[in-house]
């Protein structure tokens, strides 16, 4: 049973001069204690659809049904107490800054009416979950922002919520601390079973913890479903761009180019292919094998090793053999191997399938 | 200067700081919710409320725009009405207070405005309702500001009390214009504005303190 449901979701900001829909037409579940992605570049509408989601943003039509509970129907208390089991982190981590890390995390508590000391020993068990007991009486001001975001994290689990919003909750830090706060979050979900929802612009975080992942584009869903299952066959523009050409969606503004594009114009010529091993499939050479076989060459234009959630997933670019026929059947020859083939070639000039 | 003269002085700082200290407190307690719902209010408030925001901003622009001294003789029937007579110090807080509350009001809409709307916007999050976002995130994260403001109001306040002694309001005012204006006593005019610069100096001095001390801003 899903814990979240959203239905034919639109939100569209009047202003005097100007109308702008935010968000068309939304449709996606998320499942209880999965980690699901929202990815798009800034201004596609990521930010509004997380507020929809907790109703600091009311849609402006379309349902939001959380826990089975419609959110348009509750009462303003009902609301706020639905809040506070739904944590959010932020990217700018909004911490109060008067006040020490003990008393942020005991903030939600108190609001809710939990006694000071009950709140107290309850904010240091969290503390110790992120690890920063130690900091309890410090000012946001002396902590890092990898610790302000472990404080931001403590506190949004302070009424042991069951989901948890994450609105670029790692963008304002360093590709470190942002591995840190990551395996923080993977280490909560596993041992609280929280649904997680993260807002990000970026696949390394997708790839690194998401289970699911929506891929939103001027504020549509333009593809959707398991990471594992969008690395491997990209069906849309948008997922390719990410996928295939490993462009985190703020650089997508002038990407009509895919990533062999510094390659000699001849080469481009020849039917492309990528294809991905999975963890059972690296055992057996099958480039070289392919090779020997058809005794004709295969140009590897571009090779990595990803990792998306936690298993290796080899990647590779292939021109085949300018031959078409001898193309067709290394093509089969792969699919037969069990790898993921996809077909890119034409990808420049079209700028994408 | 005799002795009398100096009893007289002592007399007249210790009115100063009365009107002052005393019309400050009551200057917050109309000016500090006053404030409040207009921040609340506000276009980018956390309850705005078109209607309410203008007609408190329009009437917080009027009373600001009157001259001190003018307000000081227009609200004469008032401070008669609520203290029974129109001169001493007693009777000059009432105007000091109608003055002082708009001042204090837009002061505080200006602190609270200052507050960082994503802390507001975690503390809804998680559920918190608009009277413990104004209590616990919009005062508490404004404190600094709003020392400081109140640091500036109390220089001010200072300072039309001794406008007030134009009109026989009492205090360091009152002396320096009956015996340094009226009666050429420069020894005594100087003596009376050197003491109320020393008390600006004072108050500042104290708001500064007390924001260093409580400010955790800062590492």
């Amino acid at each position: 049973m899903p814990v979240i449901e959203i239905k034919n979701l639109s939100k569209t900001f009047i202003n005097k001069d100007s109308t702008v829909e935010a968000l068309k037409n939304i449709n996606f579940s998320v499942e209880k204690g999965d980690i699901y992605g929202i990815i798009g570049m800034s201004g596609a509408g990521k930010s509004t659809l997380v507020r929809c989601l907790n109703f600091l943003e009311i849609p402006t039509s379309g349902t939001v049904l959380v826990k089975d509970k419609d959110l348009s129907t509750l009462t303003a208390p009902e609301l706020r107490k639905l809040r506070c089991n739904m944590g959010m982190i932020f990217q700018n981590f909004n911490l109060l800054m008067q006040n020490n890390v003990l008393d942020n995390v005991t903030f939600p508590l108190t609001i809710h009416g939990t006694r000071k000391q009950d709140a107290r020993d309850k904010a240091m068990k969290l503390l110790q979950t992120v690890g920063l007991s130690e900091k309890a009486l410090s000012y946001p001001a002396q902590l890092s922002g990898g610790q302000k975001q472990r404080v931001a994290i403590a506190r949004a689990l302070a009424c042991d919520p069951e989901i948890l919003l994450c609105d670029e909750a790692t963008s304002a830090l360093d590709p470190q601390t942002t591995q840190q706060i990551l395996e923080l979050l993977k280490k909560i979900n596993r041992d609280t079973g929280i649904t997680i929802i993260i807002i990000t612009h970026s696949m390394n975080v997708v790839r690194e913890i998401c289970h699911s992942v929506a891929i939103v584009e001027k504020g549509e869903i333009v593809e959707d479903g398991l990471v594992e299952e969008i690395f491997t066959h990209p069906k849309s523009k948008a997922a390719r761009r990410l996928i295939i050409e490993g462009k985190d969606p703020d650089q997508w503004e002038n990407g009509e180019e895919s990533v062999p594009s510094t390659l000699p114009e001849k080469l481009m010529e020849n039917r492309r292919v990528r294809i991905v091993f999975s963890g059972t499939s690296s055992y057996e050479p099958v480039i070289a094998n392919m090779i020997l076989t058809f005794s004709s060459q295969v140009n590897i234009l571009y090779a990595d090793t990803k990792d998306v959630n936690g298993i290796a997933r080899g990647e590779m670019i292939l021109g085949l053999s300018t031959d078409s026929a001898i193309a067709e059947k290394q093509v089969s020859y792969l699919k037969e191997r069990g790898l993921a083939v996809e077909d890119i070639s034409g990808e420049a000039s079209e700028g994408g399938a | 200067m005799s002795s009398q003269e100096v009893m007289m002085i002592a007399e007249g700082i210790v009115d100063t700081l009365y009107m002052t200290i005393v019309s400050a407190f009551f200057g917050y307690v109309i000016g500090l919710p006053w404030g409040i719902v207009l921040t609340v209010t506000g276009k980018d408030g956390i309850h705005p409320n078109k209607a309410v925001y203008q007609v408190l901003d329009t009437v917080t622009n009027i009373m600001r725009s009157i001259p001190f001294l003018i307000l000081l003789i227009l609200v004469l029937p008032i401070t008669f009405f609520i203290v029974g007579k129109t001169y001493g110090s007693t009777a000059t807080i009432v105007p000091l207070v109608i003055s002082a509350s708009p001042l204090i009001a837009r002061m505080v809409e200006s602190s609270l405005n200052e507050v960082d709307k994503g802390v507001i916007e975690a503390a809804q999050s998680m559920g918190a309702d608009n009277f413990q976002i104004v209590a616990r995130v919009l005062l508490g994260e404004a404190k600094i500001s709003l020392i400081s403001g109140a640091t500036i109001t109390t220089g001010t306040i200072l300072g039309y009390s001794a406008m007030a002694g134009t009109v026989g309001g009492g205090g360091l005012g009152d002396i320096a214009i009956r015996y340094g204006y009226y009666r050429y006593q420069a020894n005594i005019l100087w003596v009376t504005v050197i003491l109320l610069v020393l008390l600006v100096q004072i108050f500042q001095l104290i708001g500064n303190l007390i924001s260093a001390k409580l400010d955790k801003r800062r590492v």
